[in-house]
């Protein structure tokens, strides 16, 4: 068991840069989970953790030591890549044995370690065949039981999940959180998807550009995103973001966009004081507006036509046209029955609300 | 009236014009029609290993038979010689064309950079010169070197030929092959050539079998590096055939007995290679 601290990693091939100045200490036994979408550099970070890509700058310790110029086998982490790259000329038993054969353990601690992890991973019966004659599920099973053979200092996890189909990747989303319950071991696990970086993870890195955006749990990501990035890629359905003019009245903010007019306190909300006269970014979640009018001077509202309603069974989203754009609304009764085209008014409580400046983007 | 639109009778296709069964019947015979233009020349080639050397010139006519063909050519020690060395040399030129195309096209496959770049256009470019262009510089060299007329002296030419025409076929391969399991390997406390040696090379396996197969036939038919690059010491198969045509005329019937003995080392290859080329072929 070993913690994992990344100091200034950079990683260029030639003039393109695929992750700058990436800091991250990750703790004995926590779950990490970098998340960004494709070309992030989230991959390639795991890869040089792995010690499948050298570094450009910067250094990786794992469990105090310096792991930069050591090679794969010597770093001790066992990895799950997204295809399981499992040996197919091998049958489960020895893809399982593969790793310990190598480090010369002896047959009875290999048999040892091969039957807790199959009884861990309900994968006994699998044992002597070959991984073409298994599902992906079972060869994600046996992918994760080559890893916890080897008791590894750390687990790295490159989108195990995103081949599985969706119903089989909520199952083994739930396995995987058993796991780690009965194998706490250091984690880093890469994904696009956000869901997963939301039910896996201790902490959360988001990632965007090779760049580290923010780092924190799931739900400071949540509630305190750092910016617009990271607010419309953390929770589902997607932020809705608005763009409005901020002007200042008596003891109040005045917020005008295209159809759209709502005032604030202005010692709730001083933060918007210096911003006067300029553009803002509004950001509100979905899951937080609520069908009617407001109700108090501590609600925004926010009125436009129903274009669509999506029927998940146990609720419905809405999507109402404001100004030029549509607010997503989540949550909603099932059993309303609203027409296409029909006035809506929505609100929403003020403190709900994230203000982003228009262009950097970060929060206010 | 009712204004029923009455669809525009399509006149029927080619096939839907033919009798029940016709189409079947068609692809049969185009079938057999095909087989046949193959398999006639070889059919004719056995016919006339069978007859008389009064009677080649007749074969369709002819009903006298005989094996004295196959007993003449095998009492030749040329040809048993030719036979033992083309197996030879098709053999170890497999051996070691496998040997050194499966490490290339494994770089050519996974590695970047100035060696693999300058390894990639060499062969390219060898590919380009035309075959037969290599025939004399190489006599010129297998003298110079001393190993004209030996083993080594095909060998080597074979080799390089095969270097050039099939890294890249092994490269294909390779790339079918997902570099994962290699990482995985290497995680799993291999080296760089212990993924090669222990994951990419079983998992190569029909590729290199399909390979193998191609090079060994490749060789023994080969017929212009054998009749330029040696001579008397190191006889080869192809060549010895050719030399029953002579100044006194040819012997058509020791040439067909002498092919016949060459097609059954082939044809074995063949039949028992094909599922593994073709599987080889398709990764």
């Amino acid at each position: 068991m070993a913690d994992v601290i990344l100091t200034d990693v950079r990683k260029s091939y030639g003039h393109v840069v695929a992750v700058e100045n990436f800091n991250l200490a990750v703790k004995d036994h926590e779950f990490v989970v970098l998340v960004g979408p494709s070309g992030c550099g989230k991959s390639t970070t795991l890869r040089m953790i792995a010690g499948l890509e050298e570094l450009s700058g910067g250094t990786i310790a794992i469990g105090g030591r310096v792991v930069n110029h050591l090679q794969p086998k010597d770093r001790d982490v066992a990895m799950v890549f997204q295809n399981y790259a499992l040996y197919p000329h091998m049958s489960v038993r020895d893809n399982l044995a593969f790793g310990l054969r190598n480090r010369r353990v002896p047959d009875a601690d290999i048999d040892a370690a091969i039957k807790r992890a199959a009884r861990i991973l309900s994968i006994e019966p699998l044992l002597d065949r070959r991984p073409r004659q298994l599902s992906g599920g079972q060869q994600q099973r046996v992918a994760l039981g080559r890893c916890i053979v080897r008791n590894p200092k750390v687990f790295l996890f490159d989108e195990p999940l995103s081949n599985l189909d969706a119903q089989l990747r909520a199952q083994m989303r739930l396995e995987l959180k058993e796991l780690r319950q009965r194998v706490p071991t250091t984690s880093i696990f890469v994904t696009h998807d956000q869901v997963e970086a939301m039910t896996l993870g201790d902490r959360i890195v988001v990632m965007k550009d090779g760049l580290v955006l923010q780092v924190g749990t799931p739900l400071e990501l949540y509630r305190k995103p750092a910016n617009r990035f990271v607010a419309g890629f953390i929770g589902s359905p997607a932020m809705n973001f608005i763009d409005v003019r901020v002007t200042a009245e008596a003891d109040h903010f005045v917020l005008t966009g295209a159809g759209i007019r709502f005032v604030l306190a202005s010692t709730l909300f001083a933060r918007l004081g210096p911003r006067v006269g300029h553009t803002v970014c509004i950001g509100v979640r979905p899951q937080h507006l609520r069908l009617g009018a407001p109700t108090g001077a501590d609600q925004v509202g926010f009125k436009g036509p129903l274009m669509v309603s999506e029927q998940l069974g146990d609720e419905q989203n809405l999507a109402v046209r404001v100004g030029e754009q549509d607010l997503r609304i989540a949550g909603i009764d099932p059993d309303l029955n609203l027409a296409a085209g029909s006035e809506i008014e929505v609100s929403a409580a003020a403190d709900s609300l994230h203000f982003f400046d228009a262009v950097a983007g970060e929060q206010l | 009236m009712s204004g029923t639109a009455i669809a525009q009778a399509e006149p029927p296709g080619f096939f839907a014009g033919l009798a029940p069964d016709g189409k079947r019947v068609l692809f049969t015979l185009a079938t057999i029609a095909i087989c046949f233009l193959f398999a006639f020349p070889v059919l004719w080639l056995v016919l006339t290993s069978l007859r008389p050397g009064s009677g080649v010139y007749y074969v369709h006519r002819g009903t006298e038979f005989t094996i004295d063909n196959f007993h003449e050519v095998l009492s030749q020690t040329i040809v048993l010689k030719a036979l033992f060395n083309s197996f030879m040399i098709s053999t170890v030129a497999t051996v070691f064309s496998l040997g050194v195309t499966a490490t290339s096209g494994y770089m050519l496959s996974r590695f970047t950079g100035a060696v693999p770049n300058a390894w990639f256009s060499t062969i390219y470019i060898f590919r380009c010169v035309p075959y037969v262009s290599w025939v004399l510089p190489l006599y010129f060299v297998t003298q110079r070197l001393g190993i004209f007329d030996t083993y080594w002296g095909l060998l080597l030419p074979h080799v390089a030929v095969h270097i050039c025409f099939f890294s890249w076929i092994m490269k294909g391969f390779f790339d079918g092959i997902d570099p994962s399991m290699e990482y995985a390997a290497m995680i799993d406390g291999c080296s760089r050539w212990g993924a090669f040696w222990r994951v990419a090379m079983p998992a190569a396996i029909p590729g290199l079998t399909a390979l193998a197969i191609l090079c060994w036939l490749y060789t023994w038919n080969e017929f212009l590096f054998a009749l330029i690059l040696t001579s008397h010491e190191t006889p080869i198969l192809t060549v010895v055939m050719a030399q029953f045509v002579h100044e006194l005329g040819m012997e058509w019937h020791l040439m067909s007995a002498t092919a016949v003995l060459a097609l059954g080392p082939a044809l074995i290859v063949t039949l028992f290679g094909q599922k593994y080329v073709l599987r080889g072929l398709k990764v």
